[in-house]
């Protein structure tokens, strides 16, 4: 039984392999024949992609001129440029050379760059330029016009576009706001935007790339994306609190956008104390209470709320102030505070630096005082006691024992 | 009056011509002099290069140079000029007989012991003016610098702080030589004292201190300080009856106008020496004299009461009978 089955399944195959061997050779010939039949022994095609464009005033038209060879036979092509309107110039290069003639095998296509660069002062209007190739022997020429409108520019807002994420920021006046824009290229080639910002006077106004610390002026877009560039405003010192705007003009060429931001100063919370004679310094003597009135004056633009008082001081030492708080000073406004120091018992004879500190809610001041811890002279009056004494007795003994 | 003087002149004369006078008087200015040129060299190759440091020129009389300064020398052996100068003061003239000769002139009898005592001042001032004038001088010549007015005011203050401290013992040995009929003992009994009262007394006040405050080991730090303050306390009041002490203490505080306490250890909290290390001025001279006020009064007081002492036990001494 096995036997008859082993022999039956070598038949099929053997079979199965006379078929393939017979038909596929029959099969490549009929393809080869067809494609033969189709293609002419010679011919040649010139072309551009678009035959006539339209583009705005002062563009260059870049495009690709391709030779085709639709023949069976190499050629060698000469290419020209028949005809170029007037005020154009027009070049053909491959590679980095001007060419006037290409090789082409046959069923390929090559392609060269073609540049049509206008003269400044050409108005709107059509153009044509008409393009020839030819094959080195003469025999076979192929002609293309291509025809350029160029059309008055349209002033395009819409080709750049500024996004400020948060177009209003708010802080203190001696603080510096930083505005993230992100610029958009909507225009059909990489182009450069010129940067410049209007805003009130003598504040300062930087643009910078997105975290850099670089001052540009000018940002490079590629077409259709974006890019983000920070704007930076340090506002006069003496500005008042109150919202300023600040207008950014992006432009490249002919084509511009704007943005407003808004600044919103809250004014500056800035504190100054002192004494008011000026004088940082003053005498005490150990365990002895020392009092002095410091002032403390709000300098800045914005009220200043819940200013309390510490102190850095030797231990043993005691700083109390009088009063302990100030609720609120208004800006400009000034408050006078008594402070009362007293040295440490066994403090030495010297001088202490003793740090006041006057901490309101945004801004704090630290006034430094020197103490000079003196000796107290009580034992001195005492001592001249004491000799007084012994002199005394002195005197005694010689009136009483002396004469003698 | 015209006593005093009379015994006065004579006295100094005696010291002037005496061989032991001339003896001490020599070697301390030598030492002086030695240590003032050793400690000027050495300053002068420290202070090479820095602009103007503070109060240079008292740093010839406090710095320590190779081997002790010259406060520390007079402080240990200036006692040793009072005690050669008063020791047989009065009982010299008694083996002599020439104290009831004395007592036999027409002047008054303390004349003898206020100017022998004045006499023996007179002579400690010459010689500690002119070793700090010589000191002086040789500084100026090595270090290139003239003291200025605080600095002078300063000298002079150690110059009576010396003087007075020297005169206590010229005071203790006149008083020997009173309480003593023999020479040797008197000078004997004056040395014991001085080695007494300048050595011994800081060892038992070191004694004391342990058996009053000892010094527990604690883990607690705070503990442990408070202990090692309080012994440290005992031991300085302990050694505050040494004139030694006294002197030591308040000579190198007048001396250092950086020094603001004379004692040694001071508890000091880290904030308190933050603030003290912001402002490194020198004291100014006042409140140096301020600090070293008790110590100048307790000199003066112990030297006038030794004094007092010596001349109450004299004036009441039987003399003719000797």
């Amino acid at each position: 039984m096995g036997r008859v089955s082993y022999l039956r399944r070598l038949f099929t195959v053997a079979i199965i392999i006379f078929v393939l061997l017979g038909v596929a050779p029959a099969l490549i010939m009929a393809q080869e024949t067809d494609k033969k039949d189709n293609r002419p022994e010679r011919g040649i095609a010139l072309y551009t992609d678009y035959s006539g464009v339209a583009v705005a005033k002062g563009e260059t038209v870049q495009m690709d001129l391709t030779l085709e060879n639709k023949g069976r036979t190499d050629e060698n092509v000469d290419v020209r440029i028949t005809s170029v309107a007037k005020d154009w110039k027009a070049t053909l290069k491959g590679a980095r050379y001007r060419v006037t003639g290409m090789y082409v095998p046959n069923g390929k296509a090559k392609t060269l760059a073609l540049t049509l660069e206008p003269a400044k002062g050409i108005g709107p209007g059509k153009y044509a330029f008409q393009f020839e190739a030819k094959t080195a022997d003469g025999k076979l020429t192929a002609n293309h016009t291509l025809s350029v409108d160029v059309q008055e520019r349209t002033v395009g807002a819409d080709n750049i576009q500024i996004t400020a994420a948060y177009p209003v920021l708010r802080g203190q006046t001696d603080s510096k706001f930083e505005f993230s824009l992100e610029v958009m290229n909507k225009g059909d080639m990489e182009r450069t935007f010129n940067l410049s910002a209007v805003g009130p006077e003598k504040w300062e106004i930087n643009f910078k790339p997105a975290y850099e610390q670089k001052q540009i002026s000018s940002i490079r877009v590629k077409e259709g994306q974006n890019q983000t560039v920070a704007v930076e405003v340090t506002p006069n010192q003496n500005a008042n609190s109150g919202e300023y705007p600040v207008l950014v003009r992006i432009s490249s060429g002919e084509s511009k956008a704007e943005v407003k931001l808004t600044v919103n100063l809250t004014g500056t919370y800035r504190l100054d104390a002192g004494t008011p004679n000026g004088i940082l310094s003053l005498e005490a003597f150990g365990g002895k209470p020392v009092t002095f009135s410091l002032f403390v004056r709000n300098n800045g633009s914005a009220v200043n709320r819940n200013i309390s008082f510490s102190s850095f001081k030797p231990e043993n030492w005691e700083t109390t102030f009088k009063p302990e708080k100030i609720e609120s000073l208004a800006p400009g406004a000034m408050k006078q505070v008594e402070v009362t120091v007293t040295p440490g018992r066994q403090s030495l004879v010297g001088d202490y630096s003793v740090g006041l500190m006057v901490n309101g809610e945004k801004a704090d001041k630290t006034v430094e005082m020197r103490v000079t811890v003196k000796a107290s002279s009580a034992w001195g009056w005492i001592g001249i006691g004491i000799i007084l004494l012994v002199i005394a007795g002195l005197s005694f003994l010689f009136i009483k024992m002396g004469r003698r | 009056m015209h006593g005093i003087f009379a015994i006065y002149r004579k006295e100094m004369e005696d010291h002037f011509s005496s061989i032991r006078f001339l003896l001490i008087a020599a070697l301390i200015v030598m030492v002086g002099v030695i240590i003032a040129s050793m400690v000027g060299m050495s300053m002068q190759e420290e202070l090479r290069g820095i602009a103007k440091p503070n109060f240079i020129f008292l740093l010839l009389f406090t710095s320590t140079g190779k081997l002790f300064s010259f406060t520390q020398f007079i402080g240990l052996l200036g006692p040793l000029i009072g005690i050669i100068l008063g020791f047989d003061a009065i009982n010299r003239e008694r083996t002599g007989r020439t104290l009831s000769k004395l007592v036999s002139q027409p002047i008054y009898r303390d004349a003898i012991i206020n100017a022998k005592f004045l006499a023996g001042v007179t002579m400690i001032a010459i010689v500690m003016v002119s070793i700090v004038l010589i000191i002086s001088g040789l500084g100026i010549r090595l270090i290139g610098v003239v003291p200025g007015a605080d600095e002078m005011w300063r000298l002079l203050i150690y110059i009576i702080l010396s003087i007075l401290y020297i005169s206590f013992w010229l005071g203790a040995a006149i008083l020997f030589s009173v309480v003593f009929r023999s020479t040797a003992t008197s000078a004997l009994a004056s040395l014991a004292a001085w080695i007494f009262l300048s050595f011994f007394v800081g060892l038992g006040g070191s004694f004391l201190a342990d058996a009053i405050a000892p010094m527990s080991q604690t883990a607690d730090v705070a503990q442990a300080t408070e202990a090692f303050i309080k012994n440290d306390q005992v031991q300085r009041i302990a050694s505050l009856l040494s004139p030694a002490t006294l002197y030591g203490d308040a000579t190198s505080t007048i001396l250092d106008p950086l020094r603001k306490t004379p004692r040694t250890f001071i508890m000091m909290g880290p904030l308190e020496r933050l603030s003290l290390s912001r402002f490194q001025n020198p004291l100014p001279l006042m409140q140096s004299v301020v600090i070293v006020a008790p110590f100048l009064i307790s000199l003066i007081a112990i030297t006038f009461v030794c004094f007092g002492i010596c001349y109450m036990v004299f004036m009441r001494q039987e003399i003719r009978s000797t």
